[in-house]
């Protein structure tokens, strides 16, 4: 049952290289198959029972009426003064708000802490109450019975009883527990004794505790906590009174003349969101009491364990600024550094009651994830950890670092592949997930470094982008790392497969979650229009897409000469605009024909490091690079501030944390531009009348459901009159089908990143030359050489994908 | 010998299937695949002029309520010069008609008096000295000389009543009047029947009614469905939709030997009637009970019981003849509190999001009917219907011949007033979402994807080099529009065939 425990105490064994390293390899070998094996059992493992309540499940008896629709009516009774109220709350969980609503704003902050948003248009929002949006919103000092009676008061009508009983069974246990490291001791906290004396009772729990003295009762103490409620300590407190922190003032006073100017606003919940506001601060300011009871450090994972099989999941909370056992790094923001209104309000969150809390916090992309890091390190002012996950984003983290903090060189080090600085001393570390998770024979010095990381007690853990790394790969990592408080940083919570509830009790609870229509209405983020570009299929070529098997259809559909027609005419319209342009093509096999045909630099996996910045560079300050061709490994964490359009050519399926990922390139807002108008481009173009339009379909879903709306653009003017297009004659869109027809079978398929099925890491030390089968039996064809010889700089997908 | 055979040929750029019977050029294409016409809503002045034959308006003058409603509908104008020559007894020359009025208004002169000529009002006559004149129609005038001194035969349903023991108010005859009008709508929309209360359901007669109308249409598979028209009418307001479902009524009244003018008369008399009064039914025709009936089955008269001799007239008939404006004033005024919030919710209650949510604020079940027609409908709250356009469902609502147009404009029609406060609101006409209103509008042209090519098929052919001597002849002159080496079959533009045809008669008798 689940995955081998690599404990410390393995790992310090005598012969603990070996053991070590088969513990890896079976990791490894459980990670591959764990992916592949989408109905895997121990995937609840690690997760509470009561996370796996569905409130989707109360709908089930339902009835429906004539329309198929699922009818309330008899569940719920309208309230007289309805009007005035904004939200309706149905019994499956969802919960829908009107943005229009006088009392909106009190109910947003409200919903965001309790539940999932599931679309944020402009009038009505949606939201969702899940199991672990509600462990969230008890993590951040909600309590029962207060959500109950709040979401009664907003509430137009009645809350179904099924609801009610939902919120009581997700929220009574959780969050009661805290796991607290003080003193560089560790102690179980609680403010509710009774809870801790059950916890007691259970053996395992029992044989964890540690007593230092015979007879020993709970540790009474209080919560000397106080708010955290500014970042960056360097400023004056003056200057970070009106700098930092205009909405703290703001809000209460914005709520009070929302209270007085409208009178339509019920009382009741105007003065119960002030009381609750107050409550917040009570509990930030005052001593609160609680107990608790020391617990043997290397048991931490067994009680982490066990607390979450018997519904007392432990929240992890860091005391960093009792902590003397580490020593503090001397690193502080710079005064310039200025935290926008939403990034000081998720750091609040985490920082709320004056230790740290474990968490994700959830902006768009382009919103300034990495100051909000940044930040947190510099609060925390203890050795940082910073995971992500592509060896140019490492050296984006240490820019960051240096733009917003007074880290130097000599603080931050890199550990990756290509960049090994030296670890001894440094304050914070910048690594890729893929470095720690290694499993392969290191080089003496990663080692060395790997061993170093090991033995540190790490303060904080950033991990960005931690929506891309699959549970099994996280779980190595905790193992390998150990840390006081996790940060998780992305935009898109949101996984395919759904797996990523998994992170809620691996990294912590959801913190904060932007609303992107918002954001982009201040001006944070770039006003992006989207645009789905239809191109017709060529005759020619829908007559092969409809005959040819599943694999080729897809090349058929990418290489359609309109849309290279289409993806040209943008290119040159928005070159002449002076626009920056990433074009996105996650098959390899068009991404290189359409760069080659039209003379642009192209980045894909197997291009160097060195070339990859390089290009980058060029982009940035070169005039002449405007446009650049690129695969899916600048999906994530490719910070190209220039850039202001995006066209996508071929996509993985119907991806949407994919879509989002893509938009997030050129979500960077745009410097002195107005907010009015629309200043940067998405288009995808999609071949009619192919699979490609039902997975555009798909992929817009997320993006929409955050408020976005995607122009059909079925003929772009001027297409026709544009002269030196290519595939114009019938002759040469002959010529590209032949092409396309020989195109051997790995051409179709999509670039394999690391982490995702069928994937195989390539090792980094194999010196082993490797082909296809088929070129060593001799079976290439001539088409094929002809391809290889005139892309011989670079190396072609198959090696990757044959080596090792 | 090669057979000819003149028809239609579909060509299809995405999918190859000939739809034969549609035909001709793009132009007409929409006409075509769109199917019957809309829904022609005609007012009171247009039904007479176009239904009605100057002898059978004759006929209608000789009611003086008809001519009431004919003298109230028409232009200012035209009411100035009946009064002016109602008691003059000799035609009036034209030249003096057209003095009364200013030279800047002469346009609207011109109009009144083609307006007075095509209901036959008045005639031109000559006059003593070759000038031409006009001179009202005599029973015209007649009747409405009754009506405004007085004199003639009294109204049958002016007869003096007892006072009513319960007399009922008009609040409730509003709520009467709409609860029986719904249930036509209910019917038309398929909400009506289903809890199977004798209330709820509409006669035989009212259904052939809406058949005769083209509302609805009998449908082989799923028995009587409603139609685009129906869907339309549904789009009117309600004054409108009583107004042109009783022309409806009064075309097919002769058929159930009932009088045109009779009802019509009796429609009008209602209609000039005070709501909340009662009326007596005495001495009224056999005819004019049974028509009496009808009304109240469509919730234009309240009546106790069949046989009471009693009736109060509802909002419904008195706003048949009221003209759109007028009944915009006097609804301010004369409206009960009750159906102002009716009002107020009928108007705007819909929200669409960018993401093709639909919410809409209610919870009649006929608006719900409505939205059902071209929405996937998700969740019903008390006040609120949680539905999503979704293409199945717009294709559904395409299927059953409503058009884009219509979903677009019946959502506009209805947007909540939030809606138009939205930024690309105030900037565009359409308070609707953009991309959805464009995404309606490419799902109906997905479905429009046939370009049409009228042509002459010829097959048959005897061996395959005569067919492949006339296939390159028709490809070299360029009217080859598809062709089959198999079968030996092709088709050539219909304007080519004439060239083809020769070019084969040639042939063949040289081969010959």
């Amino acid at each position: 049952m689940g995955p081998p425990k690599k404990s410390k105490k393995e790992r310090s064994g005598g012969d603990k290289f070996a053991k070590k390293r088969r513990a890896e390899d079976e990791a490894f070998t459980q990670l591959v198959e764990m992916e592949n094996d989408s109905n895997d059992a121990p995937e609840a493992e690690g997760v509470p029972g009561a996370a796996s309540k569905n409130a989707e499940a109360n709908d089930d008896n339902i009835d429906t009426d004539e329309y198929g629709a699922k009818d309330y009516r008899s569940q719920m009774q309208l309230r007289q003064d309805h009007s005035n109220r904004p939200l309706w709350v149905a019994p499956n969980g969802h919960v829908f708000l009107e943005s229009f609503s006088p009392v909106y704003k009190h109910a947003h902050d409200f919903l965001i802490a309790i539940s999932e948003p599931v679309c944020r248009p402009e009038h009505i929002h949606e939201y969702k109450l899940t199991a672990y949006s509600l462990y969230a919103a008890v993590s951040v000092g909600l309590q029962t019975h207060d959500i109950i009676e709040y979401l009664k008061r907003l509430s137009k009508a009645t809350i179904p009883e099924g609801i009610i009983e939902f919120i009581r069974l997700c929220t009574l246990s959780y969050g009661k527990v805290k796991l607290v490291l003080k003193h560089n001791k560790y102690f179980i906290e609680s403010p509710h004794p009774e809870v801790l004396q059950k916890l007691l009772k259970d053996p395992v729990i029992q044989k964890c505790r540690l007593i230092r003295n015979e007879g020993e009762e709970f540790i009474q103490g209080t919560m000397d906590g106080k708010a955290i409620t500014q970042f960056g300590t360097k400023l004056p407190p003056t200057a970070a009174g009106a700098g930092t922190n205009p909405t703290e003032e703001a809000a209460p006073s914005s709520a009070t003349t929302g209270a007085d100017g409208n009178t339509a606003v019920p009382d009741d919940i105007t003065n119960f969101y002030e009381k609750i506001d107050k409550e917040e601060e009570d509990e930030d300011e005052a001593n609160l009491k609680t107990v608790s009871f020391e617990v043997a450090q290397e048991k931490i994972e067994v009680i982490q364990k066990r607390c979450i099989e018997i519904e007392h999941p432990l929240l992890a909370e860091y005391d960093f600024r009792n902590d003397t056992h580490n020593p503090d790094i001397n690193i502080d923001l710079k005064p310039a550094a200025v935290l926008r209104p939403y990034q000081e309000k998720s750091l609040r969150k985490m920082f709320g009651n004056g230790r740290a809390r474990s968490g994700v916090i959830v902006l768009p992309c382009g919103a300034g994830k990495s100051l909000v890091g940044v930040t947190a390190c510099c609060t925390v002012r203890k050795r940082a950890l910073v995971l992500c996950n592509s060896g140019v984003s490492v050296e984006q983290w240490k820019q960051q670092f240096k733009m917003w903090s007074t880290a130097d060189d000599s603080m931050i080090c890199r550990f990756t592949s290509e960049a090994k600085d030296k670890p001894m001393g440094c304050g914070i570390l910048v690594t890729t997930y893929s470095m720690i998770t290694h499993t392969q024979k290191r080089s003496w010095e990663a080692e060395q470094t790997m061993r170093w990381l090991q033995e540190q007690e790490w303060g904080i853990m950033v991990l960005d982008e931690v929506h891309t790394i699959p549970a099994k790969m996280f779980r190595r990592v905790l193992t390998i790392v150990q840390s006081h408080c996790k940060l998780g940083l992305t935009a898109t919570l949101l996984r395919e497969d759904d797996k990523i509830a998994d992170l809620n009790f691996l990294i912590g609870p959801k913190l904060y979650e932007a609303n992107w229509l918002e954001l982009q209405k201040k001006g944070f983020i770039a006003r992006v229009q989207c645009a789905e570009v239809w191109c017709p299929m060529s005759p020619e070529f829908y007559r092969e897409y409809l005959t040819t098997r599943t694999s080729k259809k897809m090349l058929l559909y990418v290489m359609n000469p309109s849309k290279f027609r289409s993806c040209q005419f943008l290119i040159k319209y928005h070159e002449q605009r002076g626009d920056k342009t990433i074009v996105f093509s996650d098959n390899v096999f068009a991404l290189k024909h359409y760069a080659i045909k039209m003379n642009k630099p192209f980045i894909y996996g197997p291009t160097s490091q060195n070339e990859r910045i390089q290009i980058i560079q060029n982009f940035k300050f070169n005039a002449k690079v405007s446009t650049i061709f690129v695969s899916k490994v600048a999906d994530t964490s490719f910070d190209l501030p220039e850039a202001n359009v995006l066209i996508q050519i071929s996509s993985h399926g119907g991806s949407r944390r994919q879509e989002a990922q893509r938009l997030g390139r050129i979500l960077r807002a745009k410097k002195g531009a107005i907010a009015e108008e629309y200043n940067a481009f998405f288009y995808t173009l999609v071949s009619q009348d192919t699979m490609e339009m039902s997975y555009s379909r798909k992929r817009q879903r997320f993006l929409v459901n955050q408020g976005y709306s995607y122009k059909v653009i079925t003929h772009l003017k001027g297409i026709d009159t544009e002269p030196d297009l290519l595939y114009g004659t019938q002759e040469e869109q002959g010529q590209l089908l032949q092409l396309v027809l020989s195109a051997s079978d790995m051409d179709c398929e999509d670039e394999k990143m690391p982490g995702e099925p069928g994937y195989r890491a390539g090792g980094g030390g194999t010196t082993k030359r490797t082909g296809a089968i088929s070129s060593m039996s001799g079976g290439d064809d001539a088409v094929y050489y002809e391809y290889r010889r005139k892309n011989t700089g670079s190396v072609h997908p198959l090696f990757k994908k044959f080596r090792g | 010998m090669a057979d000819t055979k003149s028809g239609r040929y579909a060509n299809s750029n995405a999918t190859s299937g000939p739809s034969g019977s549609s035909s001709s050029t793009p132009p007409n294409i929409s006409q075509l695949v769109q199917g019957p016409a809309n829904l022609e809503c005609k007012d009171f002045q247009e039904y007479l002029r176009t239904r009605q034959t100057p002898e059978t308006l004759e006929k209608l003058y000789n009611y003086p309520p008809i001519c009431l409603a004919v003298y109230r509908d028409l232009p200012e104008i035209a009411r100035q010069f009946i009064i002016r020559i109602l008691f003059v007894d000799q035609p009036v020359p034209q030249a003096v008609v057209s003095s009364w009025g200013a030279q800047r208004c002469a346009k609207e002169q011109q109009e009144a008096t083609s307006c007075l000529t095509s209901l036959n009002v008045w005639r031109v006559t000559a006059i003593p000295g070759g000038l031409a004149a006009w001179e009202l129609s005599p029973t015209f005038k007649k009747s409405v000389r009754q009506i405004l001194l007085g004199g003639g035969k009294p109204w049958p349903m002016t007869n003096t009543l007892e006072k009513d023991s319960k007399p009922r108010d008009i609040a409730f005859l509003d709520s009467y009047a709409m609860s029986r009008w719904r249930c036509v709508l209910h019917y038309m929309v398929g909400t009506g029947n289903r809890n199977g209360t004798d209330a709820e359901a509409i006669s035989p007669d009212a259904v052939r009614i809406l058949l005769h109308a083209n509302l609805m249409k009998r449908d082989e598979r799923d028995g009587i469905t409603i139609t685009r028209q129906g869907f339309q009418f549904l789009l009117l307001d309600t004054r409108a939709q009583v107004w042109h479902f009783m022309m409806q009524y009064l075309d097919t009244c002769e058929e159930r030997g009932i009088s045109l003018p009779e009802c019509l008369s009796m429609l009008f008399q209602l209609s000039f009637s005070t709501l909340g009064r009662d009326y007596s039914s005495e001495g009224m025709s056999h005819q004019m009970l049974a028509f009496l009936q009808h009304l109240r089955e469509f919730g234009l008269v309240f009546q106790r019981k069949r046989k009471e001799g009693r009736f109060y007239p509802t909002r419904l008939a008195l706003n048949v003849t009221s003209k759109e404006s007028a009944d915009a004033t006097t609804a301010i005024v004369t409206m009960s509190a009750s159906e102002e919030e009716e009002r107020m919710q009928d108007r705007g209650y819909i929200v669409v999001e960018t993401n093709y949510r639909v919410y809409a604020y209610t919870d009649s079940p006929l608006q719900v009917a409505v939205l059902g027609l071209f929405t996937e409908l998700l969740y019903r709250f008390p006040n609120l219907v949680v539905g999503v356009l979704t293409r199945d469902s717009v294709r559904q609502a395409l299927r059953g011949g409503i058009t884009a147009e219509q979903i677009i404009s019946y959502l506009e029609q209805y947007a909540h007033p939030n809606m138009k406060l939205v930024e690309s609101a105030i900037n565009s006409k359409s308070c609707l979402p953009p991309t959805v209103v464009d995404q309606i509008k490419l799902w109906e042209m997905e479905r429009n994807r046939f370009t049409y090519t009228e042509g002459v098929v010829y097959n048959q052919f005897l061996s395959t080099t005569d067919f492949v001597t006339l296939r390159d002849y028709a490809q070299s002159i360029q009217v080859l529009v598809w062709q089959n080496e198999k079968t030996r079959t092709m088709v050539v533009q219909k304007n080519g065939h004439d060239d083809v045809k020769r070019y084969w008669k040639k042939y063949s008798k040289s081969a010959g």
